[in-house]
């Protein structure tokens, strides 16, 4: 990172424009009010403002040596419903397909970043940092609950069943991270080497891993909480199931994909924000019509479809690099808009009501991570700073854990509601401090500047 | 089920669709050659994609996805914004401006003195809403697209080659009339008690001067591609935003922009190149969005759609032929001039989008569907008579 290379940037011409802009929206606001405009005007106007001052604020904390992302996020959490209230919680449920959208792409580009060579290479210390730092991550935070939960408003009701499940959900919850906060670092970063190689691989897999894990934790938690509730065979089937259809229909779209590029190869970016819409959309439609018509749990998961036709055009196709190029040339309104988006929808009122409970458990993760990561890095042989800073990496937590949250919250209200809010107040802390610290981790083990790929 | 076959045909429609429009088969004359459809079976899968069919893209869908309408209206009036640079205009010769005003001037005049009193046979309306719809219409009538142009290719002669290039002036010029009939439109519509014309005026003008002083400030340091890109998007979203909440239109604010950015600003070349990249894809979204809200309520819509054709052409040529006669400089210009103008484009689209998502109503929704699809017949019939007429010109 180079200070002086942004020394022409203006704090003041920055400032001056978030000002203005803040005031704009929110003159122009209050005339809409007045007037009984109709809701796309005010969603436009709020989106449009968001989308600015997110690129305004990242390029002021860039000065400071902070990442773009924590700009994006901070953005969002201005303009979100806990600060100034620009997009309400109705407004930030409105932009979901919009959000949903960023995600696809997002996560088709995190698919193609993953090389079938370089796993092959890493495959090992991918394979041990996964193990290591899951066995530490649980047994830290589920004994940090176990321990200390009388400690806690939220927790001090909780009977001892009750508590080992909520230990046990929290638990598998805590080793998922942010594939998109993953992705967009090291693209901004431009990073590349051994050990971005190695988070990569180890922040993509994991989610597999933990939705596996998650279904297991429900399957365990049920038996705790309702007595004679075994563990259900055919849920197991079916996740196997999902995730196998889920990976072969991603291999599916990259191989159209693919054919699109060759073929006709003109405006792949409206084809491309199709597929997005198209896997969103076919996602809800097929699990609506398992449950429907099958009697059966079975969903596809947008995000592994996206991975998966990412990864298969990179490594089984020869489009890839045209690919890549141009997912990169639509990276940057896509981060800021998904960020900014994610900012908004972080959920400080959660963080309020149980914010000791929450550091704790930032902390005991943390320490899990580090754990984990220094302990696999022994054992590899890795330099130092690889050992002692890789757990920075790890830190961010978006979408994934949100929605496993909220499963087990549909599954067991007694306990969810809670699991639900100290999860969302621990993924506050950790999508703000985790961006700055896996910059420092790149920085720390000289792996910043050095790849051609990027949107900055 | 019903998705997967919806999706399956919006696929097979797409592939098809495109390679009818945009690419030849090699090496031989393709049987379809004479279908020019310039990306009109995007609106046809917008349709199978809206609530009449698959229901893919229902009621909700569209709300939640106003962005994205919000950035195509935008684009759209910021690129026509972009074409009048005041540089460029002046090195054209004064008549061929004095043309262009003649030409739309005449094809609004004419489609909105027969369509008024004929519109209430098909669709039966009030009193403000009549003339409002009157008044759109005929503006999307004078807006033409160039791509009719370049699918005409270039002409035998000199004198071809000279019709080509007045047709190519008019066409970039021709959204100044349209968009000061938006704004009247606008202005003078029935709006909120207490929000009168003056009121109005006075709310848009602060908005455009706060956008300019936002655009002035965001670009004075040069910025990458990527970033300017993200800045246009930003701003673009912003002010159709902030226009719609002043309770006027997305379209005609950016084309104030636009034409006032183009003729201030030092990165107009960045900024135009970065509009024309992207202008397929937004004129796509416009075509979807506008063929999920297309709503076809019966074969009788053929009568309103061809009869809107007709104006629309013997307006054009009544304006060509005004043109071409009463202009001095411009006599050698053959009389049938307005051939050359038939086929509408983006402008007229997002015209049409823009009325159906600010007026609400069936009327509005059966004015646009005819117009619609009227549109397509414009758009199969354009480039031929675009052909016919530059290679037909003797020198």
């Amino acid at each position: 990172m180079n200070r002086r290379q942004y020394a022409g940037e203006s704090h003041a011409v920055y400032l001056l424009i978030l000002l203005l802009l803040g005031a704009f929206v929110m003159g122009v606001k209050w005339v809409g009010i007045g007037m009984d405009t109709p809701a796309d005007g005010w969603i436009n106007l709020a989106l449009g403002g968001m989308l600015l001052a997110a690129f305004v604020i990242a390029r002021l904390v860039r000065t400071l040596g902070l990442p773009m992302l924590s700009g994006y996020i901070f953005a969002g959490i201005l303009a979100g419903p806990f600060v100034s209230g620009f997009l309400c919680a109705e407004t930030v449920d409105q932009l979901k397909l919009i959000d949903e959208l960023a995600l696809s792409v997002i996560a088709l580009a995190a698919g193609a970043e993953l090389q079938l060579a370089v796993m092959k290479k890493r495959g090992w210390a991918i394979f041990l940092h996964i193990l290591l730092i899951t066995v530490f991550v649980l047994a830290l935070v589920v004994g940090f609950v176990f321990f200390f939960a009388s400690f806690f408003d939220v927790t001090a009701g909780f009977s001892t069943v009750q508590l080992a499940a909520f230990a046990v959900l929290i638990g598998v919850i805590s080793v998922a991270r942010s594939p998109s906060s993953t992705i967009a670092i090291i693209s901004e970063c431009r990073a590349s080497g051994r050990f971005t190689e190695t988070v990569l691989g180890v922040t993509l897999l994991t989610d597999i891993l933990v939705i596996i894990m998650f279904t297991s934790a429900l399957a365990v938690s049920r038996q705790l909480l309702f007595a004679g509730g075994g563990m259900q065979w055919n849920t197991a089937v079916a996740l196997g199931w999902e995730i196998i259809i889920s990976l072969a229909i991603g291999a599916l779209l990259g191989k159209g994909i693919s054919l699109y590029i060759r073929r006709v190869k003109f405006d792949f970016l409206i084809f491309l924000i199709f597929i997005a819409f198209a896997v969103s959309r076919a996602s809800i439609g097929f699990n609506e019509y398992m449950a429907e018509n099958a009697q059966m749990s079975l969903h596809l998961e947008p995000l592994l479809i996206c991975m998966s036709a990412g990864f298969f055009i990179r490594n089984f196709t020869g489009q890839g690099g045209y690919f890549m190029e141009s997912l990169d040339r639509i990276a940057l309104p896509v981060y800021v808009l998904f960020f900014s988006l994610a900012g908004a929808a972080l959920d400080f009122g959660s963080l309020i009501l149980c914010w000791p409970l929450a550091v704790g458990l930032v902390l005991a993760r943390a320490a899990g991570l580090f754990a984990g990561s220094w302990a696999a890095g022994r054992v590899l042989g890795d330099p130092k700073d690889y050992q002692y800073c890789a757990w920075m990496t790890y830190l961010t937590q978006a979408g994934v854990a949100i929605g496993l949250a909220q499963l087990a919250m549909g599954e067991f209200p007694e306990i969810g509601n809670h699991l639900h809010t100290v999860v969302l107040a621990v993924i506050a802390i950790n999508q703000i401090a985790g961006p700055v610290l896996f910059k420092v981790a790149l920085h720390r083990v000289n792996e910043s500047g050095r790849s051609r790929h990027g949107p900055v | 089920m019903k998705l997967l076959i919806a999706l399956s045909l919006v696929i097979a429609a797409a592939f098809g669709g495109y390679h009818l429009s945009f690419r030849r088969i090699a090496g031989r004359r393709s049987r379809f050659s004479w279908l020019h459809l310039t990306g009109l079976e995007f609106l046809i899968i917008g349709l199978l994609l809206g609530p009449g069919f698959s229901n893919i893209l229902d009621e909700t869908t569209i709300a939640n996805l106003s962005p994205f309408s919000g950035l195509a209206l935008g684009w759209v009036g910021l690129l026509a914004g972009f074409q009048f640079e005041a540089a460029l205009i002046r090195r054209f010769p004064p008549p061929f401006f004095l043309a262009v005003f003649l030409e739309s001037g005449v094809t609004i005049l004419f489609v909105f003195c027969c369509l008024y009193p004929l519109l209430p046979l098909f669709i039966p309306m009030s009193g403000s809403l009549h003339v409002i719809v009157a008044l759109v219409l005929s503006a999307a009538a004078a807006c033409t697209s160039q791509s009719g142009l370049v699918v005409a290719g270039a002409g035998h002669t000199a004198a071809g080659n000279k019709t080509l290039r007045l047709l190519r002036y008019m066409v970039s010029l021709e959204a100044l009339l349209p968009m000061a009939l938006l704004v009247w439109i606008y202005f003078f519509r029935p709006g909120p008690p207490g929000i009168n014309s003056l009121v109005m005026a006075l709310l848009l003008s602060a908005v455009l001067t706060a956008v300019l002083i936002l655009y002035a400030l965001l670009l004075a340091r040069r910025r990458s591609t990527d970033e300017l890109a993200l800045v246009i998007i930003g701003m673009t979203v912003l002010t159709s935003g902030a226009a719609v909440q002043v309770g006027f239109s997305p379209l005609p604010a950016n084309f104030f922009l636009g034409l006032i950015l183009v003729n201030l600003t030092r990165e107009k070349e960045k900024i135009f190149g970065l509009l024309v990249s992207i202008e397929k894809p937004v004129y796509l979204v416009l075509l979807i969005f506008l063929g999920a809200q297309w709503q076809l309520s019966g074969f009788w819509i053929a009568l309103p759609a061809g009869l809107y054709f007709m104006l629309r052409l013997a307006g054009k040529i009544s304006g060509g032929w005004i043109a071409t006669r009463v202009v001095p400089g411009l006599y050698t210009y053959p009389g049938l001039l307005g051939l050359g103008l038939l086929e509408q484009g983006g402008l007229a689209l997002a015209i049409l989008l823009d009325f159906q998502q600010r007026f609400s109503g069936p009327e509005v929704s059966a004015a646009v569907g005819f117009a619609l699809a009227a549109i397509v017949l414009t758009q199969m019939a354009g480039p031929y008579f675009a052909h016919r007429l530059i290679r037909g010109v003797k020198s």
